[in-house]
């Protein structure tokens, strides 16, 4: 009896070491760089909006069959803070995948790229790479990524079919706008949408108002950095906070503004409840999707100013594409950088989530039967001067709680010369961290 | 009189347990039956179409079926990390409570500042880089029973300090050695803890987002929490699909719940009325 209960614990034991040692190694297969049939695998990371999803696979299904030597294959990654985290963590720790893709601009810069990744200066397809993108993917005259999807605005997303019924035109000036605000609110509808439910979105009227005041002067982004410029004394800049805060005073918002979510602006916007929102155009692919019938209904215009040409519109750089300095795969990664970077990857992006904005390609034409937000972007696009990159590419400083400032400010509760002010006292603890001069 | 007022509380608990749990879970059926325009609502309503079944099958074949990778993962992840967490803590806790030496001091500080100091990502990252166990499923079922080993021990020491000395000295006097009166005296003791442990981490390690989305990256490597990232981004949220995704991986804990429901239940009262 004895003996045999101790046996049986021997048993236990040994199983148990054994099952623990199975899990602890069976697992471990690092997955080796090449598959079973002799291809390079090249892991590419993406962020889980699905657009961006849909794009990294159209691309990599596309590269897959166009070579035999290489196969690419997409994971993904949460988007925000979670997002960054990971993209940093990932590169520090020499674990970052083959190809990834991210931001450009201001969160490019903050990911080291002379140290952590691979130069693209002297590859045939660096040329391939429009002039207006290659600042915002590059470091020092070096070129670290190329651009992948459409370029975007921030802008005033509005109802096409709303327009027509009640007769309004599209608003040249911000004073031409309200009026056209205070014709929707007398119709009975949500002039403007705001959905503070997802706190980033208030920030459009402050961020898409950029192309304004760099009309007034070319130079403020600098100025800006160097601590020379501030939206609480520059009129020209604070007029985003106003126009928020008048907006609120006037009664133009939908009434659930607080507890409203992006989602619930679209739809708000796609009925045609409401008929102004102030967001990013990348949103409208959501709208096209999600009510196929309200497609040709969105339209865009730029935020407006004071000029009675109207305004540029505040342009978004497309997200780069970028391969770690640390790959095992460098040259397999670079060609697949190569295909993205040439027609066929543009054509690829086309057939996987249909046009966007504008490619940063060159030779990238787009189709003739774009969406109807497109069709309003391009114009702009097209003119000398028709637009004007948003400021965080152009400065570094972007203070974080901007979006909360606005919440603030929209809802009522700051003022907007109150709101100014404390976003530039934001700003500054962020350039102080940088260690910029002047701060 | 006294009879009225206790089933008067019985009464109120049941309501407050209906809004607290019961609601809820509704809402996730009621959202995972829904279109994705109707679930961007999120309103506490009846669907007017039903897509339950075409959002279950979407849900599991997202990402090349990363969801059922997911559940096994996970599973693995769970059952192997929470059996380290209570063999070990069992082992520590019955060492530094019986046998008193001058380092107790210095191992009850190891376990507090286990419990106090924050994980660091990137250098537990590089350890596991220099073990070879980054990536793997092993390494992370390390991370988590590391993580986890301190509430444990603690739980363990304080039920141990319960069972009377007595115990080990006859099972002692009987001839059994060290490595028998833990496995067969005292561990069945420790029933009503150990069942603890198991809910309390279970519960923690399938759970948890962040360990498993630092430290085993890939897709290969999902575990269930993370799979709910594929329905909600920065910009864009697949109410339906997420609620599916959520009712999902609900259902594996809940079978488990339901079955051991008398086990845990009476495991937690007779440590509560023990201790």
């Amino acid at each position: 009896m004895l003996l045999h209960g101790k046996r049986r614990t021997a048993i236990a034991l040994t199983a148990s070491i054994g099952a623990l040692a199975l899990v602890l190694t069976g697992c471990s297969n690092s997955g080796g760089s090449t598959t079973a049939d002799g291809k390079v695998a090249l892991s590419f990371l993406t962020d889980n909006a699905p657009a961006n999803v849909s794009l990294a696979e159209g691309l990599a299904k596309d590269f897959n069959a166009s070579q035999d030597k290489i196969t690419v294959k997409v994971e993904t990654r949460p988007g925000g803070s979670d997002g960054d985290n990971i993209i940093k963590t990932r590169l520090a720790t020499g674990e970052m995948t083959d190809i990834f893709l991210y931001n450009s601009g201001s969160l490019f810069q903050a990911i080291a790229p002379e140290k952590n990744l691979v130069d693209f200066t002297n590859e045939s397809f660096a040329d391939n790479v429009m002039d207006s993108m290659k600042p915002v993917v590059s470091v020092k005259d070096k070129l670290y990524g190329v651009p992948v999807g459409g370029a975007f605005a921030g802008a005033i997303l509005y109802n096409k079919k709303v327009y027509k019924d009640l007769g309004l035109t599209v608003p040249l000036t911000w004073d031409q706008y309200n009026a056209n605000n205070d014709k929707i609110k007398a119709a009975g509808k949500t002039a403007i949408i705001q959905t503070y439910k997802d706190t980033w979105t208030s920030q459009l009227d402050v961020l898409g108002d950029f192309a304004n005041v760099l009309a007034s002067d070319p130079d403020w982004a600098t100025k800006y950095t160097e601590n020379k410029a501030k939206y609480a004394t520059d009129p020209v800049a604070m007029a985003g906070f106003e126009h928020l805060q008048e907006g609120f005073d006037k009664g133009y918002y939908n009434k659930d503004f607080g507890s409203a979510t992006n989602t619930d602006g679209l739809r708000i916007l796609a009925t045609g409840e409401g008929v102004h929102y102030p967001m990013l155009t990348s949103a409208a692919a959501s709208i096209i999707a999600d009510y196929p019938d309200a497609a040709q209904d969105i339209g865009v215009f730029a935020t407006p100013g004071d000029d009675p040409a109207g305004s540029a519109l505040t342009t978004w750089f497309p997200n780069g594409l970028y391969v770690p300095a640390a790959s095992k795969n460098v040259d397999a990664a670079k060609e697949f950088i190569a295909f993205a970077a040439s027609t066929k990857g543009c054509d690829s992006e086309t057939k996987a989530i249909g046009v966007t904005g504008p490619y940063l390609i060159k030779g990238c034409d787009l189709p003739a039967d774009v969406p109807a937000y497109v069709g309003d972007l391009l114009p702009y696009f097209n003119k000398d001067g028709g637009t004007q990159p948003a400021l965080e590419f152009l400065s570094p400083i972007k203070g974080p709680s901007l979006e909360q400032i606005t919440v603030a400010v929209g809802s009522g509760i700051t003022s907007a010369a109150e709101g100014a002010k404390q976003y530039d006292a934001d700003v500054k603890k962020q350039a102080q961290q940088l260690g910029l001069s002047g701060w | 009189m006294h009879a009225v007022r206790k089933s008067w509380l019985g009464i109120v608990a049941i309501i407050i347990s209906i809004f607290v749990f019961l609601v809820p879970f509704s809402f996730i059926i009621l959202t995972a039956m829904k279109g994705k325009n109707e679930a961007g609502f999120l309103s506490f309503s009846w669907p007017t179409e039903f897509h339950l079944w075409d959002n279950i099958v979407e849900v599991i074949q997202t990402r090349n079926f990363m969801l059922v990778t997911a559940l096994i993962n996970s599973t693995v992840l769970t059952v192997a990390s929470v059996a380290i967490m209570v063999l070990l803590a069992a082992m520590v806790a019955f060492v530094l409570q019986r046998r008193a030496s001058k380092w107790n001091g210095l191992i009850n500080f190891l376990v507090l500042s286990g419990l106090i100091i924050p994980p660091a990502v990137v250098p537990t990252i590089w350890v596991l880089q220099g073990l070879g166990l980054f990536k793997t499923l092993g390494g992370l079922i390390l991370v988590e029973a590391a993580f986890g080993l301190s509430f444990c021990i603690l739980l363990f020491r304080a039920f141990i300090s319960t069972i009377p000395r007595e115990v080990d000295e006859a099972a002692i006097i009987d001839g059994a050695g060290s490595i028998r009166l833990f496995f067969q005296v005292v561990f069945p003791l420790l029933r009503s803890v150990i069942i603890t442990v198991i809910v309390v981490q279970s519960v923690a390690v399938f759970n948890d987002f962040t360990n498993p989305l630092y430290f085993l990256p890939g897709d290969e490597n999902a575990t269930v929490q993370l799979t709910l990232f594929n329905f909600q981004s920065q910009f864009d949220t697949s109410w339906n699909l997420l609620f599916t995704n959520i009712l999902l991986i609900t259902i594996p804990p809940l079978v488990m719940f339901i079955f051991f429901n008398r086990q845990i239940v009476a495991g937690m009262s007779s440590g509560a009325v023990k201790g």
